[in-house]
């Protein structure tokens, strides 16, 4: 779900930014703390929006106090999403919404009853196949798929880099079974399945 | 499981500090995004520089998911008396049916009988109120 939030900050300019007009400068330092980042309660903030209809004030030397509003995308247990699959393997599924990716399906929370193929040439990955009415249906790159928001959790900062994946500061874990209009959207037949 | 209280969409515990701040559909966002990428491509000559890649992938997913493409539509869905986060979650999924409405948003059930009753005459039937509402917001995007 996205949200606008208000939010009141204080800011330090660098001093070499002080000499460029101030909305400019304000605007460019918000964007490098709070853009494509997590914080701030918790949600991943997607773009400034609306910084000169509030405030900044200097405050003491070159501290401000700005007020701005920002569009925060924050995903809600219980929250039904459209995504798409980003990858597939044994452990599950990984979907992706563009912006944010580090949404995960374990095994247990697949469409069921369902099996896994290997894919030639690909150690890691696998085809999963959901038998729905007798019918097998895999679930491939343009297929959009609606998850209903499991878990939403916020792993602490590793000290040191511990594997080759870039560190995830929010990860979503989703469902696709249980209840309700989830499941995969073939773009052949153009209806949600009901799982 | 996260340490964080307690919050379930199902039964409409939402943190408190999502109180003050206001739900958006995808419909809305992409009107908020749109309209800043039309600022950035006045401001600059290369618009695509100063546009960062998370606001080109957010722009493209709400354009994509967004239900209802002109704001008029989008302030006529604002008009329903739900909870901001039930009826943005209305808003972008468009259930054709009560019962994939009741399963996407369970806690509708419990208001929709309080406004249904307000406004009929003799037992509310909250099935009905929610499928009026669903047939309103079916309308209103094949009219926009």
């Amino acid at each position: 779900m996205f949200f606008l939030s208000e939010i009141e900050h204080t800011l330090m300019l660098p001093p070499h930014l002080l000499n460029r007009p101030l909305d400019e400068a304000i605007k460019e330092q918000l964007d490098l703390i709070f853009l494509d980042k997590v914080s701030l309660s918790l949600s991943l903030s997607l773009s400034l929006y609306f910084l000169h209809l509030l405030t900044y004030t200097l405050l003491a030397d070159s501290y401000f106090l700005v007020k701005f509003r920002l569009v925060m995308f924050r995903p809600f247990v219980g929250e039904i999403i459209t995504a798409r699959l980003k990858e597939s393997t044994v452990d599950g599924l990984r979907l992706s919404l563009g912006f944010f990716d580090d949404i995960y399906v374990p095994v247990p929370f697949l469409f069921s009853p369902n099996r896994n193929e290997p894919v030639p040439g690909h150690r890691n990955r696998v085809n999963w196949i959901w038998n729905y009415m007798d019918e097998d249906y895999s679930v491939d790159a343009e297929d959009e798929i609606m998850f209903k928001v499991h878990d939403v959790s916020y792993p602490p900062i590793p000290l040191e880099p511990k594997d080759v994946k870039p560190f995830a500061p929010m990860v979503v874990t989703a469902l696709l079974h249980g209840g309700g209009d989830l499941g995969v959207k073939h773009l052949d037949c153009g209806e949600g399945s009901i799982v | 499981m996260s340490a964080e209280e307690e919050e379930n969409a199902a039964e409409l515990k939402i943190p408190d500090e999502f109180l003050k701040a206001k739900c958006l559909m995808n419909c809305e966002v992409s009107l908020i995004l749109e309209h800043k990428y039309e600022q950035l491509q006045q401001m600059a000559d290369d618009p695509m520089n100063q546009m960062s890649q998370v606001f080109e992938k957010s722009l493209q997913y709400v354009k994509r998911f967004s239900r209802y493409k002109n704001p008029d539509a989008v302030r006529q869905v604002r008009e329903y008396q739900l909870a901001e986060f039930e009826l943005c979650v209305l808003g972008n999924l468009c259930p054709e049916t009560v019962e994939e409405a009741i399963a996407m948003v369970p806690s509708i059930k419990v208001p929709i009988i309080s406004i249904a009753a307000l406004y009929t005459r003799g037992r509310a039937h909250d099935d009905e109120a929610i499928e009026k509402m669903l047939n309103d917001l079916s309308l209103i995007k094949k009219f926009e």
